[in-house]
C-alpha cells in the first residue's frame, strides 16, 4: 500500500522542508483569515495529502490521495471569497485539475490492466505489452501536466494560486506542482520505460515553450501573486527542458549524462521549492499589510518592511538564476547537459529543438532578471504609491521567522550543494541509474564539474567568496576614505519628486509589451479629462492595460464556443424538430451496427462502400431534410 | 602567477583609457581637439574629492548597489583568457558564469535606477531590463558556439586553444559568431546606435538614466565598473576572435594583446560616428540580428559542422 524508497523519501523531505516554514508563517497568518478552523482543516488535509501522494504504492491509493490534494487545495482557494473572481477561479481549477484526472484514470486502467491495487512495479510488463506505448506517455503528461501548469494546460494556474491565501499559494506553487513531477518521475522510471526519443524531444519542446511562454505573462503581470503564479510556469518548463535532456540522453545511451540532466532537474525543483515559497511568502506579507494585490499601490516598503524586502530580494536574486545562488547552480547544470549534446548526436531533429531550448533557456533567464526587477523595484523601493502602502509595518514575529528559515533554507541548498547533491544522486542510482556523484566532485566538494565533454566547472563557494571580498575590500575603502555625505532630494528636473512622478510597473514591462504586443494582444483604455476642449491639455487622465492570454483566447474560449454550438444544434434537434428526433436516433443505431460490422466482424471495401452510401442517404433524406 | 596579476592590472588600469580613446578617436574624427587619453583618470580623482550628495528618498540600496556593481565586473576580470601563452590562467570558468556575473552587475544597476524614486531611473531601469533580457540569449549561444569551436566550454582555456588551432575547417560559424559578438559588445556597453553615454537629454538616456542621481564616490565606482565591462568584452573578443600573439614572450604579447584592444576600440569609434542612435523600439532590430546570427552560428556548426 504504501512505498518508502529513496526517490519517495527525497519527495517526502521536500514537501516537509516546504511546510515546515510555511506552517510557522501560517501561524503567523491565521488572524488575517476569517474562516480559521475551515482553513486549517483544509491546510492539513492539503499536507498530508501530498505526502499521501509521494509515499502511495499503487493506483488506488495513489488516485485516492491525488483527489484528496486537488479537491484541499480547491477547497483553499475557496477561503477567502471577494467576488466573482475568486469562484470562477475555483471553477477553472477544478475542471483542469478533473481533466487530468480523467487522463490519469484512462493511463492507470491500461497499465494496471483492470487490477488498480496492483504495484507500480508489476505494471510495467502490462505496459510493455500494450500496442501503443505513446498513447500511455500522452495520457500520463495530459494527466500530471495539467496539474505542473505546462504549456497549453497552463492557463488556469496564474488564476487559481493567486486566489488561495498565500501561505496556500505557497504550498500550492512551491510544493503541489513538485508532486505532479514525482508523479511523472515515478510513472516514467517505473512504469513506461524504455523510452523512444520522440518523448524526450516532445517533452523538450513542451518545456522551451513553458519556459518562454510562462516568464512574458509574468512581465506583464501587475498583479504580484499572478506574476509569481506565472513565473512558476516558466520554472516548470526549465525543470522539464532538464528532465527531457535526461530522457533523450538516456535514450542515445549516454547514462551519466542521463544522471546528470536528471539531477540537475531534481536539484532545480528543489531550488523552486524555496525560492517560489518564499516569494510568495513575501508577497503575502506585502499583501497582509497592505490590502492589496495591485504592484501599482505598493513602493518604499523596504524601509517599513526591511527583512520582508531583503529575503524577496535574495530569493528574486536566486530565482533570475544570478551566481552564486543556487538558482544559477542548477541552470548552470541544465545549460552543461545541453552542451553535452554537441558531438554525439546524429538526429536532425535534437540538432534543431537543443539549440532552441538553449535560446529559449537563456531568453528565459533575460526575461526573468527584468521581471524580478520589477517585482522587486516596483514593491519595495521608490516613495509609497497609495496610502496603503504608507501605513504598512513590518510582520508579525511568526511570519518573520517563516520567511527567514526559508531564506536559510536556499542558503543551504547554496552553500552545501554537494550535500543535496548526494541525496539526488542517491534517487537515481536506486532506480537502476549510474552514479553521478564521484564524477561532478573529483577533487573535492569545492569545484562542481559538468558530465559534458570538456565541459565547465563552477565553484559556488569560490564564487561567493570572492564577490563577497571584492565587495566587502570596496567597502572597507568607502570607509577608509571617510567620504562626506549630504542628504537631498532626488533631482527631477527641478519639479518635485513625488509618488506619482514614478515609474509604474505598467511603464515598467511598456517597452516589453509593445515588443511582444503579437502576444500579449493589450487593450488598452485611456480616460482623459480635458480642459476646454484641446486634445493636449488635461487636468487627469489614467491610463489602464489589459493582457488577453493567448492560450486562453484561442484555444480555451475556442474549445468553449465550439460547445456552445454543438449542444445548440443538439438542443434545437431536441426540442423543436421532434419528428427528426428517431430519425437520428435510427442514423446513430445504423452508424453502430455498420461500425461493428466493418470494425469487428469482417472488413471489405465492397460493403465499407455500400454501407456509406446508405448512411449518407439515411442523413440526407431523414435528418437535412429538404431546403427551404 | 606573476603574469596573471599583471594581466589583471593592465586590464584594469587600461579599462579607462580605452574609454577616453574611443572618445577621443571619436572627437578627431567629427575634426574636434580631442580630449586627453587620461581625461578617465581625471574624471576619477575630480568624483572622489567631491562630497557625496545622498537622495533623501532611497534606500540602503543606494548604499550597497553601487559597490555590487562594480564587484561582479572585478571578479570577471580574474576568469578572462590569458594574454601570455605560459602564464596562469583560470581555465575552467565557462560563459554560462561571465554572463550570469555581468549579469548580477546589471541587476544590481536597475535595482539602483528604482531605488531613487525618480522618473528617469525608473526609466532606465526599463530599458535596461530590455535590452539585456534581449542580449542574453545572444551572449549565451555565441560564447557557447565560440567554446564548441575551441573544444572547451571554459572561456580561459577556450582562448589558449583557439591560438593553438584556429577553427579553418569551422570559419562560417565562427564569422557568424564573431559578428554576433560584436554587435554584443556594442549593445552591452552602451555605445552609440544602442545609447548614447554622452548625451545630455534625458529621454534619451539609457545608463546614464539609471545612475542620474548619483554622485562623488558612488558616481567613480559606476564610471569605473561601465569602463571595466568595456575592457572585459573587449578582451574577450580580443581573444576569442583575434587568437594570436600569445606565443611571444611577455613584454610583445602585452603589447600586441594592448593593440588588440586599441584596434576594437578603433572600431566601435569608428562604427559609432557613422550611425545614428536607434530609437528604443528599433533597438530589437540590431539585437534580432545579434540572436540571429549567434543561432545561425550555432545551427552551422551543429547541422553542418562548418
Amino acid at each position: 500500500m504504501f512505498i518508502f524508497d529513496t526517490l519517495s523519501l527525497v519527495f517526502v523531505a521536500l514537501i516537509l522542508l516546504g511546510s515546515l516554514p510555511n506552517l510557522i508563517y501560517s501561524t503567523g497568518y491565521l488572524p488575517h483569515i476569517e474562516r480559521k478552523g475551515y482553513y486549517q482543516l483544509h491546510y492539513f488535509a492539503f499536507i498530508a495529502s501530498m505526502l499521501g501522494v509521494v509515499v502511495s504504492a499503487n493506483a488506488l491509493v495513489f488516485l485516492f490521495f491525488w483527489e484528496i490534494m486537488s479537491l484541499s487545495s480547491w477547497k483553499l482557494i475557496l477561503t477567502e471569497v471577494e467576488g466573482k473572481s475568486t469562484i470562477k477561479a475555483a471553477r477553472f481549477y477544478f475542471l483542469m485539475t478533473h481533466f487530468g484526472f480523467v487522463f490519469l484514470m484512462l493511463f492507470f486502467l491500461i497499465v494496471s490492466d483492470g487490477n488498480l491495487e496492483l504495484d507500480f512495479g508489476s505494471m510495467q510488463l502490462i505496459a510493455s505489452k500494450f500496442a501503443y506505448p505513446s498513447l500511455l506517455f500522452f495520457f500520463l503528461i495530459l494527466g500530471l501536466l495539467s496539474k505542473a501548469g505546462a504549456v497549453p494546460l497552463h492557463v488556469w494556474l496564474p488564476y487559481a494560486h493567486p486566489a488561495a491565501p498565500s501561505p496556500a499559494s505557497a504550498l500550492m506553487s512551491g510544493v503541489m506542482l513538485k508532486v505532479a513531477l514525482y508523479g511523472l518521475l515515478r510513472f516514467l522510471f517505473d512504469v513506461l520505460y524504455p523510452w523512444p526519443l520522440e518523448w524526450g524531444t516532445t517533452l523538450l519542446i513542451i518545456g522551451s515553450l513553458t519556459s518562454l511562454v510562462g516568464i512574458l505573462y509574468a512581465m506583464g503581470e501587475h498583479d504580484i501573486k499572478a506574476l509569481l503564479a506565472n513565473s512558476s510556469i516558466e520554472n516548470i518548463g526549465i525543470i522539464l527542458i532538464a528532465f527531457a535532456m535526461g530522457m533523450i540522453f538516456d535514450t542515445l545511451k549516454l547514462p551519466y549524462l542521463s544522471t546528470f540532466s536528471f539531477v540537475a532537474a531534481l536539484f532545480h525543483i528543489f531550488n523552486h521549492m524555496g525560492f517560489k515559497s518564499l516569494l510568495f511568502m513575501g508577497a503575502g506579507s506585502v499583501l497582509h499589510q497592505t490590502h492589496t494585490k495591485n504592484i501599482e499601490k505598493f513602493g518604499g516598503l523596504i524601509s517599513s518592511m526591511p527583512v520582508t524586502a531583503f529575503v524577496f530580494l535574495f530569493a528574486a536574486m536566486s530565482i533570475t538564476a544570478l551566481p552564486p545562488t543556487n538558482g544559477f547552480l542548477s541552470e548552470w547544470m541544465i545549460f552543461q547537459s545541453m552542451l553535452g549534446s554537441s558531438h554525439i548526436t546524429d538526429d536532425i531533429s535534437l540538432k534543431l529543438s537543443i539549440p532552441f531550448a538553449i535560446f529559449a533557456l537563456a531568453m528565459t533567464s533575460g526575461l526573468a532578471i527584468a521581471t524580478f526587477v520589477k517585482a522587486f523595484g516596483i514593491t519595495f523601493l521608490g516613495l509609497h504609491r497609495s496610502t496603503n502602502a504608507k501605513h504598512a509595518t513590518e510582520v508579525n514575529f511568526l511570519m518573520k521567522t517563516g520567511m527567514v528559515l526559508s531564506a536559510l533554507y536556499i542558503a543551504s541548498l547554496m552553500l552545501f550543494a554537494p550535500f543535496y547533491l548526494r541525496f539526488f544522486d542517491d534517487v537515481f542510482v536506486s532506480l537502476g541509474r549510474s552514479s553521478i556523484y564521484a564524477k561532478l566532485f573529483p577533487d573535492g566538494i569545492l569545484q562542481m564539474h559538468s558530465l559534458s565533454v570538456h565541459g565547465g566547472i563552477v565553484s559556488p563557494l569560490i564564487l561567493f567568496g570572492s564577490l563577497v571580498l571584492v565587495t566587502g575590500l570596496l567597502l572597507l575603502a568607502y570607509r577608509v576614505f571617510d567620504v562626506k555625505e549630504r542628504f537631498y532630494h532626488t533631482w527631477a528636473c527641478g519639479y518635485r519628486t513625488a509618488p506619482n512622478t514614478q515609474y509604474t510597473s505598467t511603464g515598467f514591462s511598456g517597452i516589453m509589451r509593445r515588443f511582444f504586443s503579437w502576444l500579449y494582444k493589450p487593450q488598452e483604455h485611456i480616460v482623459k479629462e480635458t480642459l476646454a476642449g484641446h486634445e493636449t491639455k488635461f487636468s487627469d487622465a489614467s491610463y489602464t492595460v489589459h493582457i488577453k492570454p493567448l492560450f486562453e483566447v484561442s484555444l480555451y474560449e475556442s474549445a468553449k464556443r465550439l460547445t456552445y454550438i454543438i449542444s445548440y444544434w443538439v438542443y434545437r434537434l431536441g426540442h423543436f424538430e421532434q419528428t427528426r428526433y428517431p430519425a437520428m436516433i435510427f442514423t446513430l443505431l445504423l452508424f453502430v451496427l455498420f461500425s461493428y460490422r466493418i470494425f469487428a466482424d469482417d472488413f471489405s471495401w465492397q460493403t465499407i462502400i455500400i454501407e456509406s452510401i446508405m448512411m449518407i442517404m439515411s442523413v440526407k433524406i431523414l435528418i437535412i431534410g429538404e431546403k427551404k | 602567477m606573476i603574469l596573471y596579476l599583471l594581466t589583471v592590472v593592465l586590464l584594469i588600469l587600461i579599462a579607462p583609457i580605452l574609454l577616453s580613446y574611443i572618445k577621443a578617436t571619436k572627437m578627431v574624427l567629427f575634426f574636434k581637439r580631442p580630449i586627453s587619453l587620461m581625461q578617465g583618470y581625471r574624471n576619477f580623482t575630480k568624483l572622489l574629492k567631491k562630497e557625496t550628495i545622498i537622495s533623501e528618498e532611497t534606500s540602503a540600496i543606494t548604499r550597497y548597489a553601487p559597490f555590487l556593481v562594480l564587484s561582479p565586473l572585478l571578479v570577471t576580470v580574474f576568469f578572462l583568457p590569458p594574454i601570455v601563452g605560459g602564464a596562469y590562467y583560470v581555465s575552467f570558468v565557462d560563459a554560462f558564469t561571465i554572463t550570469g556575473l555581468i549579469s548580477l552587475s546589471t541587476f544590481f544597476l536597475m535595482i539602483l535606477g528604482l531605488d531613487s524614486a525618480s522618473a528617469f531611473g525608473g526609466m532606465g531601469s526599463s530599458r535596461e531590463s530590455f535590452i539585456s533580457a534581449l542580449v542574453e540569449p545572444a551572449m549565451v549561444l555565441t560564447i557557447f558556439s565560440v567554446s564548441l569551436m575551441a573544444d572547451n566550454l571554459g572561456v580561459g582555456q577556450a582562448g589558449v586553444n583557439l591560438v593553438a588551432h584556429f577553427p579553418k575547417e569551422h570559419m562560417a560559424s565562427y564569422l557568424f559568431a564573431g559578428i554576433s559578438f560584436f554587435i554584443l559588445l556594442i549593445a552591452e556597453n552602451g555605445r552609440i546606435p544602442v545609447d548614447n553615454t554622452e548625451t545630455h537629454l534625458e529621454l534619451t538616456m539609457v545608463h546614464e538614466a539609471m545612475i542620474l542621481d548619483l554622485t562623488g564616490v558612488y558616481l567613480a565606482i559606476i564610471e569605473t565598473a561601465s569602463s571595466i565591462k568595456f575592457v572585459i568584452f573587449a578582451s574577450l573578443f580580443a581573444s576569442l576572435f583575434m587568437p594570436f600573439g600569445l606565443e611571444f614572450i611577455a613584454p610583445i604579447a602585452f603589447v600586441i594583446f594592448v593593440l588588440k584592444l586599441f584596434i576594437i576600440a578603433t572600431a566601435v569609434a569608428i562604427f559609432e560616428v557613422n550611425t545614428a542612435k536607434l530609437r528604443i523600439f528599433k533597438i530589437p532590430n540590431l539585437l534580432g540580428l545579434a540572436i540571429v546570427f549567434a543561432f545561425l552560428s550555432l545551427i552551422t556548426f551543429y547541422v553542418l559542422g562548418a
